[in-house]
């Protein structure tokens, strides 16, 4: 900006003033593409099976699925030693995070690929069991918690550390006098990765593993919708009430427990792994060296480009839906909008809509809507957009109102926004990242993603092609998040207390 | 935290390698109270052969495959295409039996009325050209496969570019949701599918129906890994084949849904081998 020129509507240098020129950067360039997305309407007559939906979720049959409490332990179980093996491979990790770019970038990459992907490469390896299943939790979430806990300990306050007498040890430093510093941080960080942790492990069901997911998806996909309704319940409780059981003492016998149910353990086959990894991963001409095989094994490859176009183009547009959504719904949950009952009911919606697998509102919306980008651009907007609100509303309540005379509308636009913006934005750019992923999930609305390409490779059985669009997709999804912490407000200050950093929890 | 893995090590440790047989089945019918329904073929079977037999559920059909080929079922209930993406990957595997309905097996083009698509020819028709069409799964013989193989026979194009937008429900009884609420216009089901869902009124005929029934073509067989004569005794082959020809119970077969099991081998099969390489859905 140059000093001459008269300020304009959006000019200046201000904090604000740049967040938004950031916000309606995207917006614009999401309209701009928008033509390029393909949103036509073609549904004559949703009422029909909708009714039927509608008629299960307020009449639920619990007793319809066999073996739920079993269901329900295993989703506890694989989500609490995803995360815990995490942790033990993760925390070792991040000590060496700063120093190694090759960890980085290895973090970086288990990161990128979704835990159903590295649940469909582990499956044929290692069956449906529960190896599996903990494993696809297991090696991203050691990725993330070696950077976050990086990031973490780079904040340690060095106070201890300058007090400590010469020649104490490395090992006894960081356990007495860096390690505490940073105790409350690392576990209020683990414990929400916990609860990311429930929600991945009730959608490993959908490829199979025998979590609530596995009934959920069934029931769902069969139109049996009492059933479906009645697990869609028991998961909402479930996330719900993760406070009441998640307590630090129970979970080590919930661990415990749970291990007992966790079996049989298959027999890791060595041929079968070696042959997995050295073999069936790996274009067969490229293994051969036969150089023009593998041109030819590239044109075989679904239309690439189409698909990246595709995976970018609805991952910018439920970026900035999910921008708009957001900011339409944080003070539905918040304390400083309406009275105590409009407030349950707002928490309510925003749960709902945030627990909701997306997968099912992209199925509701496509019979709403016909085939097309719309029903996922609605389902990620609005799963995304009310997980932020959420989390928006909770910085909201913390900050004291100057003035209480001002009415609703101007509290939002004046007070309020102006103060939580920053942080909005923050963990919306955190999430772009995720919705990429997401993205990925949505094949099945005839919309080709890459994730839809993987998806068919997998079912073809040819997991050469499927590696290879893993990988593009893992490039894709590190190229985004590199744009995104770019143009991430970076002035925002911690919140201190709060899991450390405002952006960290939209992270799942 | 140590005792934690200790009884971690000592769980892995014990675990029970005694040899059961396993089979799985593809899911393609109703999966309700399927665990409930397999159980009482597993026990049936156990009767017949004499060995712990079990039942493992599966989500996926390339799930299915996955588990027989690494043999964490011996036994599977497969869709045509799915057995010879199987028996494939696992030399000397065969074909045991297949469903009386199986050899005659067909797709029907299901419609929505509002798509104003002619109803009823000899052939597929012309004006469903740029209309929007789903198939089930990917990898479904009825749902995907032939429905495709018919289409590029009858038109000289793939899919792609006949129909203005081509998606894939995943499954059967989706597909005529879909169909049934216009979503899409056309959809391809199993035939097997769309009877049940008419019988059990789950279909509102005046709103989609059947536009189309395609030739009959071999589907759903059971298929055996080549090693479990080895494994379980000789002549076990032979002894599975006969129990479940010797399958009669309604009960058990309505799991499926068969009348009953006739005999089969790969060459039945050759068929669909054929098609599904010429679409590049097998290399």
């Amino acid at each position: 900006m140059s000093a001459e020129r008269a300020p304009g509507l959006l000019a200046g240098d201000s904090l604000n003033l740049r967040l938004a020129r950031r916000s309606l950067g995207l917006i614009a360039l999401c309209l701009i593409l928008l033509p390029f997305a393909d949103l036509a309407i073609t549904t004559h007559d949703p009422w029909a099976e909708l009714g039927r939906m509608i008629s299960g979720l307020l009449r639920p049959d619990i007793l319809a699925t066999q073996s739920l409490p079993h269901a329900i332990a295993l989703t506890i179980g694989f989500a609490l030693w995803g995360t815990l093996l995490g942790v033990v491979l993760g925390f070792p990790l991040a000590l060496l995070f700063p120093r190694s770019r090759l960890l980085r970038g290895s973090c970086a990459f288990v990161r990128a690929i979704h835990e159903l992907f590295w649940a469909l490469l582990l499956l044929q390896v290692f069956g449906l069991s529960a190896v599996t299943a903990i494993a696809a939790l297991t090696i991203p979430y050691a990725g993330i918690f070696a950077k976050v806990y990086a990031e973490i300990l780079e904040l340690t306050p060095r106070a201890p550390v300058d007090a400590l007498p010469e020649g104490v040890g490395r090992f006894s430093r960081f356990v007495y006098a860096e390690l505490p510093m940073v105790w409350a941080r690392l576990s209020s960080y683990t414990r929400y990765r916990f609860e990311c942790a429930m929600r991945s492990s009730v959608l490993l069901g959908f490829v199979g593993l025998p979590t609530l997911g596995f009934h959920l998806e069934s029931a769902f996909r069969e139109g049996r919708y009492a059933e479906a309704g009645a697990l869609l319940w028991v998961f909402y409780l479930m996330i719900a009430s993760l406070h009441l059981w998640g307590h630090r003492r129970l979970l080590p016998w919930i661990a415990l427990g749970s291990l007992f149910l966790l079996g049989p353990w298959p027999d890791i086959d060595g041929a079968l792994l070696w042959r997995f990894v050295s073999v069936d991963l790996w274009p067969n001409p490229l293994l051969e060296g036969n150089w023009s095989g593998l041109w030819q094994w590239f044109g075989e490859i679904p239309d690439l480009l189409p698909a990246i176009g595709n995976t970018l183009l609805l991952g910018l547009m439920g970026t900035a839906g999910s921008l708009v959504v957001a900011l339409l719904l944080w003070p539905l949950a918040s304390r400083h909008f309406g009275n105590r009952p409009t407030r349950m009911a707002g928490k309510g919606v925003l749960i709902l809509m945030r627990s909701t697998p997306e997968l099912m509102l992209a199925f509701i919306f496509l019979l709403m809507l016909g085939p097309s980008m719309l029903p996922a651009w609605l389902a990620l907007s609005l799963h995304n957009g009310a997980l932020i609100a959420f989390l928006v509303a909770r910085h909201a309540d913390a900050i004291v109102p100057g003035s209480h005379a001002l009415p609703a509308s101007s509290r939002y636009t004046y007070e309020l926004l102006p103060r939580l913006y920053g942080g909005l934005l923050a963990l919306l750019f955190y999430r772009a990242e995720t919705i990429i992923r997401e993205t990925a999930l949505l094949g099945m609305l005839g919309i080709a993603t890459l994730g839809f390409h993987i998806d068919s490779s997998f079912a073809y059985l040819m997991f050469d092609q499927a590696f290879f669009l893993l990988l593009i997709t893992a490039g894709l999804n590190i190229a985004v998040d590199a744009l995104a912490r770019r143009y991430r407000p970076r002035e925002i200050a911690d919140t201190p207390g709060e899991r450390g950093h405002p952006g960290r929890e939209a992270t799942c | 935290m140590r005792w934690l893995v200790a009884c971690l090590l000592i769980l892995v440790s014990t675990a029970a390698t005694a040899e059961t047989f396993r089979f799985t089945a593809i899911p393609d019918e109703d999966q309700s109270r399927l665990e409930e329904r397999f159980d009482k073929v597993a026990r049936y079977l156990e009767d017949q052969l004499g060995v712990t037999v079990e039942y493992v559920p599966v989500k996926s059909y390339s799930a299915a495959v996955s588990a027989f080929r690494n043999d964490q079922v011996q036994l599977a209930w497969f869709g045509g295409l799915t057995g010879v993406q199987a028996r494939r990957l696992v030399p000397n595997s065969r074909a045991l039996a297949q469903g009386q309905e199986d050899a005659e097996f067909r797709t029907y083009f299901i419609a929505n009325h509002d798509s104003d698509v002619d109803t009823q020819g000899d052939d597929l028709p012309k004006n469903v050209q740029g209309k929007s069409f789903t198939f089930g799964a990917k990898t479904s013989t009825s749902g995907r496969l032939m429905p495709e193989y018919f289409i590029r026979e009858q038109f000289g194009a793939p899919p792609k570019s006949l129909f203005s937008r081509v998606g894939f429900s995943g499954d059967h009884s989706r597909t005529i949701a879909l169909v049934e609420s216009g979503a899409y216009d056309l959809g391809a089901v199993n035939f097997k599918v769309w009877d049940a869902a008419v019988a059990d009124g789950r279909v509102d005929t005046d709103k989609v129906d059947v536009i189309w029934k395609t030739p009959t073509y071999p589907d759903y067989q059971w298929t055996i890994r080549g090693d479990v004569d080895d494994r379980y005794g000789d002549g076990f082959t032979g002894k599975v084949r006969k129990a479940l020809l010797d399958m009669h119970d309604p009960e058990l077969l309505e799991s499926f849904p068969r009348q009953g099991f006739i005999p089969a081998d790969n060459d039945d099969y050759q068929p669909i081998e054929d098609v599904g390489e010429k679409l590049g859905l097998l290399r």
